[in-house]
């Protein structure tokens, strides 16, 4: 029976190896100092279960590279270095960001000194407290110090498993810049605020804000954990302490008998930014006539046209791309310099992935482009640009009679029955006739 | 009767009239020869490549029209063009040039003659100057006679202020309009002077062809209105004149109209009323007539006075209200320019900015006409001695075409004709004159001179000599004294005496004509045949350097960006953007367009500093912009020398934004050195052209040659942009514009970051005030 048991968890450990992975590769790079590699055992082990390819190297070391010929080595970088002075010299901020830009997801989590990764963090528009800060609360009552916080996992959250119980914390809490691209996963309690040491009060702080005009460091607004978003595709996640993903907080309980949210709250994270949860992406983008089946090259002032884009998002646990029908502030614009029209791209129900609208072009030629810019804070970001050009009727397709135009029709057709009617009469008229006397004159002297 | 030189005295009438006009189509075929033969400098020297800019545009449209026919070309649209607003080529272009063009191309073809449509293209602009040569001559025929039509013919075919426009390779609407104008008066003359209504509706046919070929067809519509209306009020109304005139108005108006892109215009806008007023006033004189016939003078003095107060009054009246109700388009802005020459520089910079829009500086007369700008008022003159119907036209054209010519150099062109027909009259009297034979009464014998055919240089004016002779050799009564009749038959006691008197002035003739002919060789060889897509220079032991940065830089594009790439540069090079490098433009040439907020943009963009210029060029989807630059080489012609004109049109949509006095010195100095103004020095222009321009010198001081000013040693620094690409010379150089940053941050300081620089450290935006306790 026991054997039965471990035969199913067998099975199901290798399923998870093989399946369970993220939408962008395997290979992960953990920056990390040998010697505190056990600390973390849990959090690594949850990594190599769901079978990503874990390589470590010590923060001084010059390999494994991260960037080899331009290319990156990994698809994932985990940066657990806070308190390293000095790093392998391919290590550099700009190394960092040029693994961003090349689609390779940044984990890094920051400390107290001042090092490479304080220095990376504000062009993440991550406003960082004065060196030697971490975040201090007193509430609630607990035996532990007051800089080893009991944070609630927020129950809107997309990414972390909202049903969790709380998360330890224990590090530096940082505010977030206006940049769009950044956003916090997980806030500082109301009751914190960021302090130099253990001893310090509210006071100090209010001391501090009003001399050095450092701000206010406190408050919910300050986060502990920042997810980034880059406009490449590729993810960063920031932690303000390293102890979020140790054993010791992942085992430490937050009251008797609950254990505390710090193992599934690593694990999301981790699955976030390597891009497992919240991946979405456009297969297909088609337009056409409403009516045909065959995109045009271009299409005629106030055609009626139908715009349908496929979506997909990604399912970590089946390893697969499924088409997914969830968007619903999904958004098509057609736009030439600005968006003449700008209309809700709603699922179509029935077959899923599919998204569709009709409208009418507008009465305006040009290059216009069907633009679907879908940005929301967590989800990959959808972009799709599809340029077309809006033609005038052609000379034949605009109405050939018009009714307003009859004077004139009335008008031509007068004067050619008039011209018409003239010339029979003119030449077949009999000339005999006395009132036509000069009429024959005339017509003699042509002669 | 005494003569002045023998003349052989046994031929028949018949021999001489065969002879004279077997000499004559002689010698319109060697002119038409010298004409086409002297327009090939450009494809000898450089090659067989289409010229400038708008050519670039008609020969990209004729290969449409070429390989997709008709109907596809005239529902072209070109989303390439002025993106992303796209361009109706169909309803904004004169389709004659292309359709000529097109029709040459199949024809040909159709006898299965391979030829590329490229060719048609860059000949098409000679062949039809040795027709405007046989026009020229029909129509100094009708002012004078055959001889003076050749000369005429001759003149035409080799001046260098119709050659200007007409090189080979010189693709433009003028290369067929200055035929299409001429034979269009020839038929008009023809037509009021035999009274024919065919010849009335062939005008209208040439007329039709003119609109459709070029946007200067105002000039006929509104050419043949003046002279009709003068021939009114000097008293010659005449049947002819009527039905001259009704038939080229009707025919030529409706057919007009066919032309998509002049549609309602001819009853619509203020330029074509002209050609209406006088057509209603003719039927109104006409009818005034058929009345005098009928009424008695008393009666008709009355109804004359009345009417000619109540139409006039009601005329006026009327087209004023149409104007302010808007159905008659007021005056545009190129017509008030030619008033005005400072209004366009007021109101409309677009317009001035072009340089052949600006007023013609006095030696370029001399340069395009040389000796003929003297023989012009001679021509005048002579005109106004016998003043017939078609002398009053020649007249008034002169007087109007002088004056359009003064104020626009692309007027020149319509001048050039004009002065060629006068001119040529002035000559041929001049040569009549002394050439004729006939001695004044008691004169001795003078020893023949035949060698005065044959003692000239191999030119037009020998063509013209060789048949003189001939033609005077016997029956002068026949020929010479038919069209001097006049002066022949009184020039018993007065005249000229004796053959030296003659020779003097002969020969001089003559050496004017030759130095004529030198000078427009001349000309034509140095400063008309350049294609100005490539330029050339010598080098210090003479041979020719051919600088070939735009087509370099053009094929770099070509070859190496993505076919939907956008680039952005001043008007002037979208034409031959679109022509060479096939990449979609942001402004073309084609500055008509109503979208002159659209050049704004650009030249708000060039003249912006760079972070004010990034959004502009994002929204525009713009990946690359191109710039000339000629301090290296000294090539003026380059944009920073044009930046002016982007700053002034840009100032006229953003005035709070742009103003030209930032881009001067204190002093007033327009200057690119260490003493630039701040916004010149941070204009994305100025930034484009100098990037990178110091480092060529290693150190020595940077020299501009063209502003012939000393570069700072630091130069430019461009954050937002990267530089793609730079000729050989650097007269081009494109640069291409960098994405968003990844991380959201504006490329200044992302640049700033990849460099190594640190971030000033910001502080949290605190949305709660901190109370103390």
């Amino acid at each position: 029976m026991w054997s039965f048991y471990t035969f199913i968890l067998l099975i199901f450990g290798f399923v998870s190896v093989l399946d369970a992975k993220s939408s962008s590769g395997n290979s992960v790079l953990v920056i990390l100092d040998p010697a505190r590699q056990p600390d973390y055992s849990i959090f690594f082990n949850g990594l190599k279960e769901k079978g990503y390819d874990l390589t470590f190297r010590a923060p001084k070391d010059e390999a494994p590279v991260l960037i080899e010929d331009d290319i990156p080595s990994f698809a994932h970088v985990i940066l657990f270095a806070p308190d390293s002075k000095h790093f392998g010299k391919d290590v550099t901020p700009q190394a960092l960001v040029q693994l961003l830009s090349s689609q390779t997801n940044l984990l890094i989590a920051l400390g107290q000194k001042q090092n490479l990764v304080t220095s990376l963090a504000p062009e993440f528009s991550l406003i960082l407290p004065p060196p030697g800060s971490s975040l201090v609360s007193y509430f609630p009552e607990r035996k532990e110090p007051p800089t080893v916080v009991p944070i609630d996992v927020p129950s809107s959250s997309k990414i972390l498993s909202s049903s969790s119980s709380p998360v330890w914390f224990s590090g530096v809490p940082f505010a977030l810049g206006n940049n769009p691209l950044v956003f916090p996963i997980l806030s500082a309690p109301a009751e914190g605020f960021a302090a130099d040491s253990e001893g310090s009060t509210a006071d100090a702080l209010f001391d501090a804000a009003d001399k050095g005009g450092e701000g206010l460091w406190a408050g919910s607004q300050l986060a502990v954990a920042a997810g980034f978003q880059a406009l490449g595709g590729a993810r960063a996640t920031w932690v303000g302490g390293v102890e979020l993903f140790s054993d010791e907080f992942a085992k430490k309980e937050i009251s008797k008998g609950v254990k505390s949210g710090n193992q599934q709250a690593a694990a999301d994270l981790a699955a976030w930014t390597f891009q497992e949860s919240l991946v979405l992406r456009i297969d297909s983008t088609t337009h056409h006539l409403v009516g045909t089946s065959v995109p045009k090259e271009h299409y005629t002032t106030n055609d009626v046209v139908e715009y349908v884009a496929q979506i997909s998002r990604f399912n970590p646990s089946k390893d697969k791309w499924e088409p997914y029908s969830g968007l619903d502030d999904l958004q098509l614009e057609f736009t030439m310099l600005d968006p003449h029209i700008r209309t809700a791209l709603p699922p179509v129900p029935g077959s899923p992935g599919k998204y569709a609208v009709t409208f009418r072009v507008p009465d305006r030629h040009g290059v216009f482009k069907f633009v679907v810019d879908y940005k929301r804070k967590g989800w990959t970001h959808l972009q799709s640009s599809t340029t077309v050009p809006v033609v005038p009727p052609r000379h034949d397709g605009y109405p050939r009679f018009l009714s307003a135009a009859w004077p004139y029709y009335a008008g031509a057709i007068s004067t050619s029955l008039g011209f018409f009617l003239f010339s029979a009469i003119y030449l077949a008229g009999d000339p005999r006739e006395g009132n036509l006397r000069g009429l024959r004159a005339k017509s003699t002297k042509a002669q | 009767m005494s003569t002045a030189y023998p003349l052989p005295t046994n031929l028949s009438t018949t021999t001489v009239t065969n002879t004279a006009s077997l000499l004559r189509i002689v010698a319109l075929g060697l002119i038409s020869a010298a004409a086409i033969a002297s327009r090939l400098f450009a494809v000898i020297n450089f090659e067989s490549i289409i010229h400038e800019f708008d050519p670039w545009f008609n020969y990209r449209a004729t290969r449409v029209l070429a390989s997709q026919g008709f109907y596809e070309f005239w529902n072209w649209f070109d989303p390439t063009a002025w993106y992303p607003l796209g361009r109706v080529v169909g309803g904004t272009v004169y389709p004659g040039l292309m359709a000529t063009s097109g029709v040459i191309y199949n024809f040909l073809h159709a006898f299965h003659l391979p030829v590329d449509i490229r060719n048609i293209c860059v000949l098409l602009a000679p062949g039809f100057s040795a027709l405007t040569a046989w026009a020229t001559y029909m129509f100094t025929k009708e002012m004078k006679d055959e001889s003076a039509g050749l000369l005429a013919a001759a003149f035409i075919g080799i001046v260098p202020g119709y050659i200007s426009r007409s090189v080979a390779g010189s693709y433009d609407n003028e290369a067929i309009a200055i035929f299409l104008l001429m034979f269009t008066f020839y038929c008009w003359i023809k037509a009021l002077k035999t009274g024919s209504a065919l010849f009335g509706t062939l005008a209208a046919v040439f007329y039709f062809y003119m609109v459709a070929a070029w946007g200067g067809y105002a000039f006929i519509t509104n050419m043949i209105p003046v002279h009709a209306l003068t021939l009114m009020l000097m008293g010659r109304f005449s049947s002819r004149l009527y039905v001259a005139y009704c038939s080229w108005y009707a025919i030529g108006t409706l057919s007009s109209m066919q032309v998509p892109f002049v549609g309602f215009q001819p009853v619509r806008t203020s330029e074509h009323m002209g050609a209406l007023g006088v057509f209603g006033l003719l039927q109104i004189v006409a009818f005034a007539q058929l009345a005098r016939s009928h009424l008695s003078s008393k009666q008709f003095q009355n109804l004359l006075t009345v009417s000619v107060v109540a139409m006039g009054v009601v005329g006026t009246f009327g087209f004023i209200a149409l104007t302010y109700m808007g159905w008659i388009a007021p005056w545009t802005g190129r017509f008030y320019s030619l008033w005005d020459t400072g209004y366009a520089k007021k109101y409309i910079p677009i317009i001035a900015s072009v340089s052949e829009h600006q007023p013609t500086a006095w030696p370029s007369f001399f340069m395009d006409l040389q000796l003929l700008i003297f023989l012009f008022p001679a021509g005048v003159i002579l005109c106004f001695r016998e003043l017939r119907d078609e002398h009053v036209f020649v007249i008034i054209y002169s007087v109007v075409a002088s004056y359009f010519a003064g104020v626009m150099v692309r007027l020149m062109l319509t001048l050039t004709p004009v002065v060629c027909v006068s001119s040529a009259v002035a000559f041929s009297s001049l040569i009549d004159t002394y050439l004729d034979p006939t001695q004044p009464e008691g004169e001795e014998e003078s020893e023949a001179d035949s060698s005065n055919g044959t003692n000239t240089a191999a030119t037009p004016s020998k063509k013209e000599k060789a048949k003189k002779p001939a033609a005077s050799t016997s029956a002068l009564n026949d020929i010479v004294t038919a069209a001097t009749s006049q002066s022949s038959s009184k020039s018993k006691s007065k005249g000229i005496w004796g053959l030296d008197t003659r020779l003097i002035v002969i020969v001089n003739a003559i050496g004017m004509l030759s130095f004529f002919v030198f000078h427009c060789t001349w000309v034509t060889a140095n400063a008309y045949s350049s294609p100005s897509v490539v330029l050339a220079s010598t080098n210090p032991d003479g041979s020719q350097h051919i600088i070939d940065d735009f087509r370099e830089a053009y094929y770099w594009l070509r070859q190496n960006t993505p076919q939907d790439a956008v680039v952005m540069s001043w008007w002037d090079y979208g034409y031959q953007i679109a022509g060479m490098a096939d990449r979609p433009t942001l402004v073309d040439n084609n500055t008509w367009n109503n979208s002159k907020s659209h050049i704004a943009t650009v030249g708000k963009a060039m003249s912006s500093s760079e972070e004010v210029a990034y959004p502009i060029l994002r929204k525009h989807d713009v990946d690359y912009v191109l710039v000339i630059f000629g301090g290296l080489l000294g090539y003026s012609g380059d944009d920073i020398n044009k930046f002016l004109w982007m700053v002034r049109i840009a100032q006229g949509v953003w005035p709070d934004e742009i103003q030209e006095p930032n881009y001067f010195t204190p002093q007033g100095e327009y200057r690119v050195d260490d003493r630039a103004s701040s916004a010149m020095k941070n204009s994305l222009m100025y930034k484009m052209s100098y990037y990178r321009f110091a480092e060529l010198f290693g150190g020595n001081n940077a020299m501009d040659r063209v502003r012939q000013q000393t570069m700072p040693k630091v130069g430019p620094t461009l954050d937002y942009l990267d530089e793609a690409f730079t000729s050989e010379n650097w007269i081009v150089r494109i640069y291409q514009v960098r994405k968003e940053d990844l991380l959201g941050r504006d490329l200044k300081s992302a640049n700033a970051f990849a460099q190594g620089k640190k971030k000033k450290k910001s502080k949290p935006v605190s949305r709660r005030k901190a109370i103390p306790v």
